[in-house]
């Protein structure tokens, strides 16, 4: 039998794969750069039978595998935690048919997210899916973290628009999955697919829903004290039944963080939070909605709202959220961009909890969040080079996690479990519960050779965390 | 004593001061016989149950409000009913928009409940359905358009899986990636992997303003293309099309949504298709009509189609089919009459007519998995020797297998009756 890299070679061709270690470096870690796992190889492949071929070349040789978009996961997803090989799909880039009159599209795993929008404008339709990274990451990272973004709220995340997959399965057999109706006869599988962190197969193929694009876009800002206020304002907006597409915070320590830097949107510095609000849909009925949401605003304590009067002013606005991530990089080396979710009601009690942890760990940490959603998003800027500030930070997740917790939410939102966060499921599921899951993994992937490491606690950690497993059932409401 | 017999004798030693057993007329699943119903009386209870089957060799069908009975393959093994409808308690917070419900909630109850507040159910199953039963068989209806599908509705699930062991999974918070989407997997297994405790599920505020109207019967390839125009109206929750697929047919459609959106879509309705005002009660009666099959003997098909396969697609039916189209969902059921219980050719013409259609549905972009179509009612000659789920791909049905004997390894819930796991 051929060695590993000749069989890769053989499938994909010398150019199609690099195993050197200066040209491995790149691909050790994703987003998240404290978890770090050097590949052996990897291999970069055009089409779905390549796939097969490299997944099979794999198996072959013993060698675990990891799919990869674009790498810019946020929970180590992409990494190879055992030394396996790299599936990078960032060559399957094409849109392979795009049907404007059935609002469907079918793309390779490779094709960016923004891409995809861009390619339905014409026909007046988008791709409603948005994460912060859109511009760079990719529908197949997408379907495999099942990401969310600013519009969630009321569009849904990936797996409410994912209809159907081609999916290489861990032994390089190729399954259909789903259909372009979104419907299927038997289980769900592509909703059992989405979201599992590329552990179940490796997506060749993606048919999505389009959306049509909105008759009407409203953009406004309100301007308030503190977060807490702001957390009241969206509790009353969500309360009164409105559905925005968008509802986001922005504290007192990002803000400062933005007009700092060249994403700067003339965002008032003695500002506490700053709420973004965004409504979409019919034409008509968006000035009474607008009308409304002013309302609440005043009467939760805004200080100004702001309505965008056109495009470029809606641009600015949306660049204060959109930038926070960038413009913390003034602050400190490094950025861990936590995820967590909460019940809506108990935002502003946690919001000032997760502040209170950041303060006693004598840590920079700025919120920017997805408020409508109670999805959370507390940002610690640090320097890795600090071994005492590093323990810190760690320390300040942990508790920031069990907090939420603690608040009948979860621990990701949006970024997924990875080898971030999956030391902490025990948080939130009992043995059983893992058990379960462990079970779907292994209908998949009985021989664990796919993105291994990753989801699921190890066996050792995880008794050792049951005994304090809560679940979000067990937190009454207010 | 006959196996029968014995099975009866063994289901009193599941009984217990948890687990009511109740004892009646034989029920028929697709010809199988059940004289028992256990009804456990808490989620504890009801993992005992399961565990008890299990050592003894029983199997049981899990049951809600009986709405969705007739989907599936005839059982292998029935030995009871596993009845949720002492699992009735609701837990709602109007401020968050989400509530949990026990799986023997009924829907009119939990729609009713929720209502008082503000908010509106978004699982359109018909009202004596439970919510474990909606769930598990992700029983749909005309205002899903606007609703989306059950598994976008569901936070969380707590199953019993077969195995027995109590399990949770997602969460009751709107946004969540914490692990396996396990409430989809299990959104319409029909209790195939585990029997659902309760669930947690996403609310919607109830509209402002709703409206309902009447798109005049026209014949099909004009009413479908009108009918596709009117449920892509931005206030559309709900559109279908009714009449035999050969034939005329007549529309409906339900405006929701603010006031001035929904009065601006009926002035559109009304001057481009002549529509005309008719009585909230008409969306459900659609729902009604979707779960009806031709009296005394019939068969009714749930096939997905594409907006612009849709004439094709009932033109496969042939003319006699009668037909509901859902064009915002992409589905259509389709009924056939039968001459009698046992009209093995009637049968046999409404599979290959179903398969047709189903073949037609996906239009150019179809792929491997596109055609597929699922048969939920039929007398039970009709299905027998067939898979009332169609031509699932071959790798769909293998990982259907392998889902089922890790979930229920020894076959207690519901044997045979799902894809996959055919007897």
């Amino acid at each position: 039998m051929p060695d590993l890299l000749t069989a890769l070679r053989a499938v994909v061709g010398a150019e199609g794969v690099l195993a050197r270690p200066e040209e491995l470096f790149v691909y050790e870690c994703d987003g998240l750069t404290l978890h770090t796992g050097s590949p052996r190889a990897v291999a970069f492949p055009r089409e779905t039978h390549e796939v097969q071929g490299l997944v099979r070349a794999c198996r072959a040789h013993g060698v675990s595998f990891v799919p990869r978009g674009a790498g810019t996961g946020l929970s180590g997803g992409a990494l190879a935690a055992d030394g396996g090989v790299v599936i990078e799909c960032s060559r399957m880039d094409r849109v392979l048919s795009l049907d404007a009159e059935n609002r469907i599209a079918v793309v390779q795993p490779g094709v960016i997210n923004a891409a995809l929008s861009k390619a339905a404008l014409p026909h007046g339709l988008f791709y409603a899916p948005d994460p912060s990274s859109q511009l760079a990451c990719t529908i197949g990272g997408n379907v495999a973290e099942n990401s969310g973004g600013p519009h969630t709220l009321k569009y849904g995340a990936t797996s409410n628009h994912v209809l159907a997959l081609e999916l290489v399965l861990p032994d390089g057999e190729l399954v259909q999955l789903g259909s372009p109706t979104g419907w299927s006869a038997g289980l769900d599988l592509v909703g059992a697919v989405v979201g599992s962190e590329g552990t179940l197969g490796i997506a060749t193929a993606v048919t999505v829903r389009l959306s049509p694009l909105p008759e009407g876009v409203e953009t406004l800002l309100a301007i308030f004290p503190d977060v807490v206020s702001a957390c009241r304002a969206v509790g009353a907006i969500i309360g009164a039944g409105l559905v925005p597409a968008a509802l986001e915070i922005v504290d007192r320590r990002t803000i400062a963080a933005v007009e700092a830097s060249v994403y700067a949107a003339g965002l008032p510095l003695d500002a506490g939070a700053v709420l973004l609000v965004e409504l979409d849909g019919s034409a008509v009925a968006l000035p009474g909605e607008l009308a409304r949401v002013r309302a609440l605003a005043a009467a939760a304590g805004a200080s100004r709202v702001e309505v965008a009067r056109d495009a470029d002013e809606r641009a600015r606005f949306w660049r204060a959220r959109k930038g926070a991530f960038g413009a913390m990089g003034r602050l400190a080396p490094d950025l861990y961009v936590h995820d967590a979710v909460v019940p809506r009601t108990k935002l502003p009690d946690v919001i000032a909890g997760v502040c209170a942890i950041g303060d006693r760990h004598g840590l920079t940490l700025s919120n920017v969040f997805h408020a409508g959603d109670g999805n959370l998003h507390p940002n610690i800027s640090f320097d890795r080079r600090d071994p005492d500030e590093l323990r810190r930070v760690l320390a300040a997740g942990a508790e920031i996690l069990a907090l939420c917790v603690d608040a009948g939410g979860v621990i990701t939102g949006e970024h997924g479990i990875g080898t971030e966060k999956r030391d902490f499921m025990g948080l939130l599921f009992g043995d059983d519960d893992l058990d379960a899951m462990r079970r779907l993994r292994a209908a998949f992937d009985p021989d664990g050779c796919c993105n291994p490491g990753k989801l699921l606690p190890t066996p050792r950690f995880c008794a050792e965390s049951n005994p304090r497993a809560r679940g979000y059932d067990r937190v009454p409401f207010e | 004593m006959s196996a029968q017999a014995a099975a009866f004798g063994a289901l009193a030693d599941v009984e217990g001061p948890d687990v009511e057993l109740v004892r009646h007329a034989p029920l028929s699943i697709d010809g199988v016989e059940v004289g028992a119903t256990l009804r456990p009386r808490d989620g504890e209870a009801l993992a005992r149950a399961i565990r008890s089957l299990a050592e003894r060799g029983l199997a049981a069908v899990p049951i809600g409000g009986g709405r969705h009975l007739g989907l599936g393959n005839r059982p292998r093994r029935a030995d009871a009913l596993l009845c949720s409808s002492r699992l009735a308690e609701i837990e709602f917070e109007p401020a968050e928009g989400v509530c949990h419900a026990g799986a023997g909630v009924r829907l009119g109850a939990l729609r009713a409940r929720v209502a008082r507040d503000g908010w509106e159910l978004p699982l359109d199953a018909p009202d004596d359905a439970t919510v474990g039963g909606a769930i598990a068989a992700a029983g749909i209806g005309p205002r899903t358009q606007g609703f989306g599908a059950p598994r976008d509705v569901v936070l969380g699930l707590e199953v019993v899986l077969g195995s027995g062991e109590r399990t949770r999974c997602g969460g009751r918070v709107v946004k969540n990636v914490t692990g396996y989407d396990l409430p989809k997997l299990y959104t319409g297994s029909q209790g195939a992997l585990g029997v659902i405790e309760g669930a947690w599920l996403r609310l919607r505020p109830r509209p402002a303003c709703a409206r309902v109207l009447e798109l005049p019967e026209r014949p099909r390839a004009d009413a479908i293309a009108r009918a596709v125009g009117a449920s892509r109206l931005p206030s559309a929750r709900a559109c279908a099309l009714q009449g035999e697929a050969g034939g005329a047919l007549a529309g409906c459609v339900e405006l929701a949504g603010a006031q001035a959106s929904v009065d601006r879509d009926a002035s559109w309705l009304a001057r481009e298709h002549g529509a005309k005002e008719i009585g909230a009660d008409a969306v459900d009666a659609l729902r009604a009509a979707q779960h009806e099959t031709p009296a005394p003997h019939g068969m009714r098909f749930r096939i997905p189609l594409l907006p612009t396969a849709t004439l094709p697609t009932l033109a496969a039916l042939g003319p006699e089919a009668r037909v509901l189209v859902y064009p915002g969902l992409r589905l259509c059921y389709a009924s056939f009459a039968l001459a009698s219980a046992d009209d093995a050719a009637g049968a046999e013409r409404a599979f290959a007519s179903a398969a047709a259609a189903a073949r037609a549905s996906a239009g150019s972009t179809a792929r491997a998995s596109a055609g597929s179509f699922r048969c939920e009612s039929a007398p039970p000659a009709a299905k027998r020797g067939r898979d009332v789920f169609g031509p699932a791909a071959a790798g769909e049905i293998a990982l259907a297998r392998a889902l089922k004997v890790r979930f229920d390894p020894r076959g207690v819930l519901s044997p045979g009756r799902f894809t996959g796991d055919v007897g």
